[in-house]
């Protein structure tokens, strides 16, 4: 009807071959409230409506004799430059097909859009014009496959937000009002749409966050950078909290600030997840220090029983060359302690297990003692000097053995890397507080030195600064870091710089001591039995003998011991001393074979035997090992006479778990029979290898689970024999007991 | 196991005590005799100490009288083994009997058990070998010699301490 209508006002423009009966068509075409444009047959505009006009806020002069395509991209500024061009195909299928048709929507600055009904028309075969009509919509974003026909972007869009349930998704008034409110807001922040539309957004914050301003701050920065974001705890309607990631944007409409829109996150998941990593990291590095502290001790075992089987064999008769290579072995195995102890001392600084100890203290001599020792190294053209200041304390209260290991690698190092000339060695009270000293001790060479590059990584665990000589000079790059982590423990600094007075280093750290309060305090160290007793050798001091003993009290009258002793003699004592411990349940058996069959004959009557080894019919061994052959996990220790360190080894290799040297001495059966009989916390430092595997593998796992199944793993190997080589036994059998 | 200094040895505060308040005061009350270099002292120390009383010394008393008793026994083992030049025997009876000798801390009969057992295996006391079965039977002769008198004299001693008589020195 309209196209009817349309083509007659045309023809009435084109030249009145017809006459016209009603108003002028000229006048019809202007007032008609349609947004018309009249164009040529090759698309320049011959003639434009009012309303046209108005719409588009242009002149008819802007308009008339202009090519349709320059001028829609020209007032138009549509998204494509194909947009426009579309408009040209339309109107050329319209006048091939002699029938209406309407354009695309042209997007226009992603507002608004215009389409156009285009209507050619004709003169029998000849186009007279094309009529086009222009509206204008809403913009078309979503056209084509994401929209489906009849459903408007608009409503899209609004179905889109409203129903996103995984992020919270709503808009803002200017002043922080909740506006909008779609499904992920309402799940994750539980409240429903009409209680919250029209709160302030800050209802969301914690109390530190609303002290601190922070919704204001947020829509301030917001509003000066056009977006926000921002991770914390935000609260629910129900108070929980959940960590959330914020983004907040500025929304315009036509440049004028309408308000935010803000997008919420819930992150307690991923924050949970990471807090969990950081957990697990700490703790395998944990177990990775634990498992090098116990593999060192598993290598320093044999390693000791090679050394020492070398010192035999060098003791013996010997070709030249066979002791030439008899002492590259001692030597080389010397050098491969060093680097077993540097990582053991490394890796219990590092898992925190290391303390120090409170014993004596004499700093002149443990100076005087080390450089002694160094010297003997030296090469003939090096000289020592050696300065101990008047004011040294004459003892002090603190570790001796590790105050010696740091003189001991710093003097070391100094004689390793220097070839000539001289080390000088100074110790100096620094300072002096109401109980403690703080000794200074400068090692100063004129050896290699230290490139500035590397002097910032000395003290750095595994670095040795330079890699051409580490061939030459032997080490872990573990000592100064050890000693770094020791001088921290006893309260001092350790410190490099270059010699000032030629080539060469110097080194200093301070330690502090305390200060010995009386003469008794001197005293009672002396009356403790000196160095190599068993005091030092089982590192328990006397208030702990007395609680080891109480405990051990408790438990002996339940405990079932079977001694096994051949000689009379032996038995009485050893059955004295057990009495007097308050074991009231020991069996007696004068030899192995005997033994073997009381303790296969009632598999779980003895909690421990003790067992002599060299014993007539049947040895301490053979029995031991008869025992494990019966599957019997009872605790074995050997009672043992041998001062070789070998039979010691050969005691665990026959399935025994633990020695007291002979004559046994009550202290060490006291802590011996305590280790095996009272269930001890359990430490790390005292699980074998396997158990640390296990762990390894299972740290993953949750933290309940891990602990039942460790501890299933745990009673197991507490009866394994020849994994149970603990921390303080280690200790113990490198001084080795000597009869 | 030489545990106590020559200067330590007449103060007890220098064994470390752990005891129990009976044999804390048996400390206090007693001082161990000089018994020479036949004793160890600290070892024997503990030994008296499980007496319950120290007047009658229900326990140490008879152990000691046995362990001399064994040593006899021993000792005549021993001579029949080396009439026998059963070496192999005369090491087993050295280490048995240097067993109980260090057990109650009677030092020089176990260093002389101690030669016995070595020299029977043919050995020296530091391990070395010693080839010649001569030097070997020369030495357990004389170590078996002076077990004997150390054993002789240490009864005495003990048999004076256990009347609670001085012991006298020699």
């Amino acid at each position: 009807m309209q196209a009817t209508h349309v083509s007659e006002v045309t023809e009435g423009s084109e030249g009145s071959t017809v006459p016209a009966p009603g108003p002028d068509m000229n006048l019809i075409f202007e007032f008609s409230p349609l947004p018309l444009l009249v164009l040529s047959p090759s698309c320049f505009i011959t003639r434009a409506s009012a309303r046209f006009l108005a719409d588009w806020r242009v002149s008819s002069e802007a308009c008339v004799g202009q090519h349709l395509v320059p001028f829609l991209e020209k007032h138009l500024h549509p998204a494509s430059v194909e947009d426009a061009n579309k408009v040209h195909g339309t109107i050329d299928d319209a006048i091939a097909a002699r029938a209406e048709r309407t354009t695309k929507a042209i997007n226009v600055r992603l507002v608004a859009s215009w389409t156009a009904r285009v209507i050619p028309i004709f003169k029998e075969d000849e186009v007279l014009a094309i009529v086009t009509e222009w509206h204008e919509g809403p913009p078309q974003l979503l056209e084509g496959d994401l929209v489906k026909p009849g459903l408007s972007t608009h409503e899209a869009f609004r179905i889109l937000v409203e129903a996103v349930k995984d992020y919270a998704i709503f808009l803002l008034d200017v002043g922080g009002h909740i506006a909008t409110w779609n499904m992920g807001a309402e799940l994750l922040k539980g409240y429903k749409r009409d209680e919250i539309v029209g709160r302030h957004f800050s209802i969301f914050y914690g109390k530190d966050d609303l002290e601190m301003k922070k919704p204001d701050i947020e829509l301030e920065i917001c509003l000066r950078e056009g977006r926000v974001e921002d991770e914390g705890w935000r609260y629910k309607k129900d108070g929980t909290r959940f960590w959330a990631n914020v983004v907040i944007t500025a929304v315009y409409k036509d440049g004028i600030h309408v308000g935010f829109g803000k997008v919420t996150r819930d992150l307690t998941e991923r924050k949970a997840s990471e807090t969990r990593l950081v957990a697990a990291y700490e703790e395998s590095e944990k177990l990775k220090s634990d498992f090098l502290a116990n593999m060192s001790h598993e290598i320093r075992t044999p390693m000791h029983g090679m050394l020492s089987a070398c010192a035999l064999l060098l003791d013996t008769p010997l070709t030249e060359r066979q002791r030439d290579i008899a002492n590259i072995m001692d030597e080389s195995g010397q050098v491969l302690l060093q680097v077993i102890n540097d990582i053991l001392d490394y890796s219990k600084l590092a898992s925190g297990t290391f303390s120090i100890t409170s014993d004596i203290v004499g700093v002149s001599s443990i100076i005087t003692s080390v450089v002694r020792g160094v010297q003997t190294t030296l090469q003939p053209s090096v000289h020592f000097e050696l300065f101990l200041s008047s004011d040294l304390p004459k003892s002090v209260q603190g570790d001796p053995l590790r105050f010696r290991q740091i003189v001991q690698n710093i003097i070391g190092n100094a004689a390793k890397f220097t070839d000539k000339g001289s080390i000088r060695v100074r110790a100096s009270l620094q300072n002096e507080e109401e109980d403690s000293y703080t000794v200074l001790t400068e090692v100063t060479d004129t050896g290699i030195g230290i490139p500035e590059t590397a002097a910032a990584s000395l003290f750095t665990p595994f670095t040795q600064f330079d890699i051409t000589t580490t061939k030459r000079y032997k080490g872990t790059g573990l000592g100064l870091s050890i000693a770094k982590s020791l001088v921290e423990l006893m309260g001092g600094r350790i410190g490099y710089r270059p010699n000032p007075e030629r080539h060469g280093s110097v080194f200093w750290f301070t330690a502090r001591f305390k200060k010995i309060k009386s003469l008794n305090q001197i005293q009672d160290w002396k009356k403790l039995p000196k160095g190599g007793s068993l005091h030092s050798r089982l590192g328990t001091d006397k208030s702990d003998w007395a609680d080891l003993q109480t405990k051990l009290g408790e438990i002996a009258p339940a405990k079932n011991i079977l001694l096994v002793e051949d000689n009379i003699i032996n038995q009485k004592v050893m059955l004295g001393m057990l009495r007097s411990l308050g074991f009231k349940h020991i069996d007696l058996a004068s030899n192995g074979a005997e033994a073997v069959n009381m303790v296969r004959g009632k598999p779980a009557a003895y909690e421990l035997v003790l067992m002599d080894i060299s014993m007539p019919i049947l040895d301490g061994h053979e029995a031991a090992a008869k025992i494990r052959e019966a599957g019997i996990r009872v605790p074995i220790v050997a009672m043992t006479a041998y001062a070789l360190k070998g039979d010691r080894e050969r005691c665990f290799e026959h399935g025994m778990d633990d020695y007291i040297p002979k004559p046994v001495d009550k202290k060490w059966l006291i802590k011996t029979l305590s280790k095996w009989l009272i269930r001890q916390k359990r430490d790390y430092r005292r699980r074998s290898l396997d158990d640390q595997m296990g762990e390894l593998r299972l740290i993953r796992q949750k933290r309940d689970y891990r602990r039942r199944s460790l501890d299933d793993q745990m009673g197991e190997l507490r009866l394994t024999a020849e994994q149970k080589v603990a921390a303080s036994t280690s200790t113990v059998e490198v001084n080795g007991p000597c009869q | 196991m030489a545990m106590v200094e020559a200067d330590d040895r007449d103060d007890e505060g220098s064994i470390p005590s752990t005891h129990s308040i009976r044999s804390r005061r048996s400390i206090r009350s007693f001082s161990m005799p000089d018994f020479g270099d036949h004793v160890d002292d600290q070892i024997f120390s503990q030994i008296l100490e499980m007496d319950d009383d120290e007047t009658t010394r229900e326990f140490s008393e008879p152990l000691v009288t046995n362990f001399f008793e064994q040593a006899e026994e021993t000792f005549v083992k021993m001579d029949q083994a080396l009439t026998d030049k059963n070496l192999e025997e005369l090491s087993s009876l050295g280490h048995f009997l240097k067993g109980s000798s260090s057990t109650l801390g009677f030092s020089k009969i176990k260093d002389s058990c101690q030669i016995i057992q070595q020299a029977g295996h043919m050995l020296n006391v530091d391990g070395s070998p010693e080839p010649d079965e001569k030097v070997c039977v020369k030495k357990i002769t004389e170590a078996l010699k002076a077990a004997k008198v150390d054993t002789t004299e240490l009864k005495q001693k003990m048999e004076r301490f256990f009347a609670g008589k001085p012991i006298g020195d020699n």
